[in-house]
């Protein structure tokens, strides 16, 4: 079985390979790739847009649609774990582990308590004893602000420099994530409730295809910005771009609250308690 | 309103799923209205737009407002259409059914099922309309994923049987966008009918075989056509059962739409019958389905099991009538793909009826059924029907243009084969009614002991109302379906038969 296996990859390998040969060279500016729709795009990306950014421009305009459902993809992979990992029983075992704040004693609990432990004096932990860095957990939270901040010039420069909402929501999703590594999960869900994750991935696609179904209730196509421009109160070309802008901030919202409520969900098996 | 219909099949769904999943997480109540809305949109505006197209001719619409290649386009003609209205109306029939299953099994997760349920169905209908090679990937993928995670909600293996079908699902859609990738390497154009025409002074070339090759054997993982169907018995016969009745009559059939419109209307049959001159080798392989997917069938001893193989030989009849190369047997693989949806979930919805009542569809389960649950039964008995091949049941007619189709072609093979697995289904179908039948009720079910000794007081137990309505509808819809044959085929998919066929 494993030989057949082996010979029907080297086959479909050896298939692929070999159809290379009719492939344009490397880098041809004559290959069809470069000639067909290319040119357009170059040439009329400022002229149909204003966005300087042409990979933004064939991104969130002229393939918008693509990218709305590609929104979608992250935004159904985030409810799929959900569904999947989410579970409300709490961890078998009743032991807590708790931290005292003064002396860095760890303390086990083998039941959980009736009334938990005043929070300033005893610090609960996860069950390994997760070791207490002051200087990791104080470096991260000075810079979890500035992570934001680049994350939020991201999403809006996209229009001008390598960018926009997918990568600008992983750097602001990266921050929250940061703050659960370098604290715990529990103060990271503080910050950012899961309720909070599950509405903001939702609501992140619905900026998308708001904007795109507000352009059909305008009189316009699905997604064509230009007709959103009487209520923007610009012409159909600054239209365009500012429609852009918008879709990335929902592209932004939804990629960074779905990366927080899967990493919640894996990290600690479903149950938002504690993990890593 | 009328020319954004094509827009409205895919975006009705689309923003309601995320309304679902908003109401999931604030009024979980909500949620089933919104679903319903959703795909009572994407309902009506398909049904619209079928209307449309049979009056005045194919639609193109403009995503975004940009003109082919540059921008995205939904090409809709008769195909799609009635696809597309198709694929709405079962979602939405199945889910007015699903409520009562969803809320015993799970009522703490409403929100996301329903959300990942809307979104299945989104995906599907925007691979149907969508006339661009690569918007149908997008759309792939987000139906893909929300199998996997509807299918892996299922109980005892479904985990397992959901890892699985990820793995070989993604291989399948990795071969379809490198297909794509190929073809947008030699032609620079991604839309369906700007390749179509890039194609031609192509042909010959062994880049543009590889693609051809490599697209069609992603589709094929997809649609589990024999023998890449590993992974459909497990998923579909772990599935929850509200997953498995909306997954297993659509999934495989969007997939055999997809080869199609691939075959028709990217390639060209020209291309397919000179160029590839694979048809008998694609022929024989269908044989084996129908063959394989029958005999398997044949050694299952669950329902749910038996019906997932019986899909598997399913594939094998339209994906044979699309490659013999002939008009009537394209004209019976298109028939069947609008009956075998009906079937199957109509077959499907009653697993899932007899699972919410007896929770279990081994066949030891079954029996006495025909005493507690009558109609179920009888909707079941029409699925059966309409399976084997019994006029006036829809499965009969798609069948007979199927054997025509193979008679023309001089296909032996294909006819007796297609026979051969009608046959098994009375056997696999009448194995069933016989254990529901004529078999006692199994104790310890309703708690009946004391009385049932002859089977006479064998209380009534049938499914609640909200899952009989739709599948009676459903088993209705198989009767409807076969007396508007004549119709179907001569206004609806004969038109849209390449000519290049002979």
């Amino acid at each position: 079985m494993k030989a057949l296996a082996l010979a029907i990859v080297a086959l479909v390998g050896g298939l692929l390979i070999s159809a290379t040969v009719d492939f344009p060279d490397w880098g041809d500016p004559a290959s069809p790739a470069a000639l067909h729709v290319s040119p357009r795009y170059i040439e009329k990306t400022m002229e149909d847009t204003s966005v300087p950014n042409i990979v933004t421009s064939v991104l969130a305009d002229y393939r918008g649609f693509d990218t709305m459902f590609e929104t979608t993809v992250v935004f159904t992979a985030g409810v799929a774990c959900f569904l999947l990992l989410r579970r409300r029983e709490p961890r078998p075992g009743p032991s807590r582990v708790y931290r005292h704040r003064a002396s860095g004693v760890i303390v086990e609990m083998s039941q959980a308590p009736d009334t938990e432990p005043a929070p300033e004096v005893f610090k609960r932990i996860d069950d390994d004893w997760t070791p207490h860095d002051l200087i990791v957990m104080n470096v991260c939270r000075l810079l979890i602000p500035f992570i934001q901040l680049f994350g939020l010039y991201v999403i809006a420069h996209g229009h001008h420099s390598p960018g926009g909402g997918f990568q600008g929501g992983v750097i602001l999703g990266a921050s929250v994530i940061l703050l659960a590594l370098s604290w715990d999960l529990r103060t990271a869900s503080l910050r950012m409730r899961e309720v909070a994750t599950g509405l903001m991935s939702a609501i992140g696609v619905f900026i998308y295809a708001g904007v795109g179904a507000l352009a059909l209730a305008m009189g316009g196509n699905f997604l064509d910005y230009a007709a959103l421009a009487p209520i923007l109160m610009v012409d159909p070309v600054a239209a365009r771009s500012l429609g852009i802008f918008f879709v990335e901030v929902g592209v932004g919202l939804a990629v960074m609250a779905t990366m927080v409520l899967i990493y919640k969900n894996l990290a600690s098996e479903g149950r938002l308690d504690q993990g890593l | 309103m009328s020319e954004q219909y094509p827009a409205l099949v895919v975006i009705g769904p689309l923003l309601c799923a995320l309304l679902v999943s908003v109401a999931g997480w604030l009024r979980p109540r909500l949620c089933l209205p919104f679903a319903l809305l959703g795909l009572g949109i994407s309902a009506a505006a398909s049904t619209g737009l079928l209307a449309q197209v049979l009056t005045s001719g194919p639609v193109t619409y403009r995503l975004g407002g940009w003109a082919p290649p540059w921008g995205i386009v939904y090409q809709v003609d008769n195909l799609n259409a009635v696809v597309a209205a198709l694929v709405s109306w079962v979602a939405l029939f199945n889910l007015a059914a699903s409520y009562r299953a969803v809320m015993t099994d799970y009522p703490e997760k409403i929100g996301p099922f329903y959300t990942l349920y809307v979104l299945a169905v989104t995906g599907m209908l925007g691979m149907v309309v969508t006339g661009d090679a690569f918007n149908l990937y997008v759309l792939l993928e987000i139906t893909s994923l929300t199998g996997y995670a509807l299918i892996g909600l299922g109980g005892g293996r479904a985990p397992l049987a959901s890892l699985n079908y990820l793995f070989l699902g993604t291989i399948g859609a990795s071969f379809y966008l490198l297909g794509v990738g190929y073809l947008y390497i030699v032609t620079g154009s991604l839309n369906m009918a700007d390749l179509a025409k890039l194609l031609t002074p192509l042909y010959g070339s062994l880049a543009l075989l590889a693609a051809f090759a490599i697209t069609l054997v992603g589709l094929w993982m997809k649609m589990a056509f024999f023998p890449l169907h590993a992974w459909l018995p497990n998923a579909y016969g772990f599935a929850p059962s509200p997953a498995a009745s909306l997954l297993a009559p659509l999934m495989t059939k969007v997939m055999v739409y997809v080869m199609i419109r691939v075959m028709i209307s990217v390639f060209t049959v020209e291309f397919i019958l000179q160029e590839v001159a694979l048809s008998q080798f694609v022929v024989w392989l269908a044989v084996a389905a129908m063959v394989a997917g029958a005999l398997l069938a044949l050694g299952q001893r669950d329902l749910k099991r038996m019906l997932a193989y019986i899909v598997v030989a399913e594939v094998g009849y339209m994906v044979g009538g699309a490659w013999l190369g002939n008009k009537l047997a394209m004209t019976g693989a298109i028939l069947h793909i609008i009956n075998d949806a009906v079937m199957t979930f109509c077959v499907f919805l009653a697993a899932g009826c007899i699972y919410q009542k007896t929770r279990g569809t081994a066949f030891e389960d079954l029996q006495g059924l025909f005493k507690k649950m009558p109609w179920t039964m009888t909707a079941l008995a029409a699925g059966a029907l309409a399976m084997i091949g019994v006029p006036p049941f829809c499965g009969f007619f798609s069948k007979w243009y199927l054997i025509r189709g193979g008679l023309e072609a001089g296909h032996w093979g294909f006819v007796i084969a297609l026979l051969f697995s009608s046959l098994v289904n009375v056997v696999l179908f009448f194995r069933i009614f016989e254990i529901a039948f004529f078999e006692p009720m199994s104790h310890g079910h309703g708690g009946h002991e004391g009385h049932g000794e002859h089977g006479g007081a064998v209380a009534l137990a049938e499914a609640p109302l909200s899952m009989l309505l739709p599948l009676m509808a459903a088993a209705l819809g198989l009767v409807a379906l076969g007396l508007a044959t004549g119709p179907l085929v001569e206004k609806i998919i004969l038109p849209i038969i390449p000519a290049g066929l002979g």
